[in-house]
């Protein structure tokens, strides 16, 4: 139990990770993909907060009194998943868009369906 | 002395001025992008000569190197950064008169950006920013392919799409577990305490962050999106994926696998990857009907024979690699641009349709001529030199392994002949059926054509300094020692 209870984020990241690669590989619809690979981002910044986190931690104010500097939270990954939830929105708006656009051309969802293109 | 941030800075502010600008006027923004690449040409060009005797690091809001995210101007990333200003500026010349229909100034808007994308990660010192102008390249390019709307352009999006995001989020865990281990995102920095931790537990990342630029990279297996997205994207966008997209993908790894992560035990895994990509590129193209398919998986073996080259690691071969990346990105986008016309004029793009266009539109035959020969690598083209490089220094290895898999190099590059000749011949020596009368491509797209061929062969003819240029860089990217004291000193 002592190993889930210390590494529960990380369990927890890398299974949103998996989750959101199975998805993406075994849905047949666009959209359930599209859900997989937001499962995915999420998975991925879940992690990316886990790394700098400290349960109990404080924030890292260095003008306060009397806080020192081991029982801070790292800032450095919240600011890079901001930027990663940002670049994970504009993705997932782009990709529902071109969902849109596919489903008004071949009158479908299906990716089995959608192959004009072949090898 | 010009700094290297303008080089990111002013393409990025005048992407986002071409919506505003064509309220005004939609021929002013058109010429934007044209004007953007002019800037960072010269501005590249200004740079090259300083960066060869001493690198630039721009430290970005004033704090010294491990703690700002600096831009890195060394001779790769300069020379990178004219390749893709010089690549930019003769495709957005030539999309000046291909592209004229659809919503014009939001495909300039994206195609600087997309340009801006590949510029930052060029020059960029931090492995997330590397990261975010990879993700740049990467949204503005998925949204560029599906830009004619048609059926086969969206299909070729959305797998793009799919496959591109999962790389990205690999690459992006890769960077978290790099963080999470040095507690820095600074290259140099990394690569300074590189040494310190046991080599098992970087594999992780290196294996996420390798997997994760290599769907950008096009290497095999992670490739299929490739011919796809290649061949449904307009010709300008193909030019500029296949001239630029890739290799800027191709670029990211190899500096992850030298400089951040000196992990030379991988490089013979790499090399082997190359010649199996390049075989399975050359053979796949050899087999198509539809030229552009042909020539997109025409990219997908050049990109493996630069892999090759690169993962040698010798300073020959890391020179040749570079020159033949510079010779890709040319006769690429020569090809792709003489396709796009010729294309648009028969309205298929099977090679069979292409008979007797060498009387119909000569100048473009020309131009496709010269560049499959470039590519194949023939005197007195670009190609020659780069190729003869890359011989030279798998032979200058001397172990019977790089002489065993330099032959399959130079099975694939007989392949490669084989097919672009086929087309030659539809082009020239096959009777066209039905239509006789001349036609012409667009004067302006005439002369982004005459520039590329005239750089394909005047370096071909007179390689010297470019040679000198790629051999510079190719000291830079193998010696890991001098890229750490010159940022961190």
């Amino acid at each position: 139990m002592s190993f889930l209870e210390s590494y529960a984020y990380y369990v927890g990241a890398f299974g949103l990770i998996l989750i959101g690669l199975l998805v993406i590989l075994v849905k047949r619809n666009l959209i359930k993909i599209i859900i997989g690979l937001s499962i995915l981002d999420t998975g991925v910044n879940l992690f990316l907060i886990s790394v700098g986190y400290l349960a109990s931690g404080t924030a890292p104010i260095f003008s306060r009194e009397g806080i020192d500097s081991g029982s801070m939270v790292d800032p450095v990954p919240q600011a890079l998943v901001l930027t990663a939830i940002v670049i994970g929105v504009a993705v997932l708006a782009l990709a529902l868009g071109l969902a849109v656009r596919l489903y008004q051309n071949y009158g479908t969802l299906d990716m089995r369906k959608i192959k004009e293109l072949k090898w | 002395m010009v700094s290297p941030v303008l080089l990111i800075a002013v393409p990025l502010g005048l992407a986002f001025l071409v919506p505003l600008i064509s309220l005004v006027s939609r021929r002013a923004a058109m010429l934007v992008p044209v004007v953007a690449c002019l800037f960072n040409l010269v501005v590249a060009i200004t740079l090259m000569p300083g960066v060869l005797d001493q690198p630039v690091v721009e430290k970005i809001g004033g704090f010294p190197p491990p703690f700002c995210i600096n831009l890195y101007a060394g001779p790769v990333g300069v020379l990178f950064a004219a390749l893709i200003a010089l690549a930019g500026l003769g495709i957005a010349v030539y999309a000046m008169a291909y592209i004229r229909t659809g919503p014009v100034d939001r495909y300039h808007l994206l195609y600087l950006l997309l340009l801006v994308g590949a510029t930052g990660v060029v020059l960029t010192g931090d492995v997330f920013n590397l990261f975010v102008f990879f993700e740049i390249l990467c949204i503005s390019s998925y949204a560029l392919v599906a830009y004619m709307g048609n059926k086969s352009g969206l299909e070729a999006s959305v797998k793009y799409l799919i496959q591109g995001a999962v790389g990205s989020g690999l690459l992006l865990m890769g960077i978290g577990l790099l963080y999470g281990q040095f507690g820095t995102l600074n290259m140099a920095d990394i690569a300074n305490r590189m040494g310190s931790v046991n080599q098992v537990s970087v594999f992780v990342p290196l294996a996420l962050i390798i997997s994760g630029l290599g769907v950008e990279a096009a290497i095999f297996p992670l490739n299929a999106w490739l011919p796809d997205a290649h061949s449904s994207a307009p010709s300008s966008i193909s030019a500029i994926l296949s001239g630029i997209a890739i290799e800027v993908g191709l670029y990211a790894m190899v500096r992850m696998i030298f400089t951040v992560f000196g992990a030379t035990s991988i490089l013979m895994f790499m090399v082997f990857l190359g010649a199996l990509t390049l075989l399975l590129g050359e053979l796949c193209a050899f087999a198509q009907s539809n030229v552009k398919r042909m020539l997109a998986y025409s990219s997908i073996g050049q990109i493996g024979l630069i892999l090759f080259a690169l993962a040698m690691a010798t300073s020959y071969s890391v020179a040749g690699g570079l020159f033949q990346l510079l010779s890709h990105t040319l006769s690429k986008a020569l090809l792709f641009l003489a396709a796009g016309y010729m294309i648009y004029r028969s309205g298929s793009m099977e090679i069979s349709s292409l008979h007797g266009m060498g009387k119909r539109m000569p100048l473009t035959s020309l131009a496709f001529t010269i560049g499959a020969f470039s590519l194949v690598g023939l005197p007195p083209f670009v190609g020659f030199p780069s190729k003869f490089l890359i011989v030279r220094a798998a032979l200058a290895r001397q172990q019977s392994i790089f002489t065993i898999l330099l032959g399959f190099v130079l099975l694939g590059t007989l392949i490669e002949g084989a097919y672009f000749f086929r087309v030659v011949q539809a082009i020239y020596f096959k009777k066209g059926s039905g239509e006789t009368g001349r036609s012409y491509a667009p004067a302006v797209a005439l002369v982004s054509m005459f520039i590329f061929a005239a750089l394909i062969i005047f370096v071909g003819i007179y390689p010297q300094p470019v040679a000198d240029a790629v051999g510079s860089a190719a000291t830079e990217l193998l010696d890991r020692a001098e890229y750490v004291r010159s940022v961190l000193q």
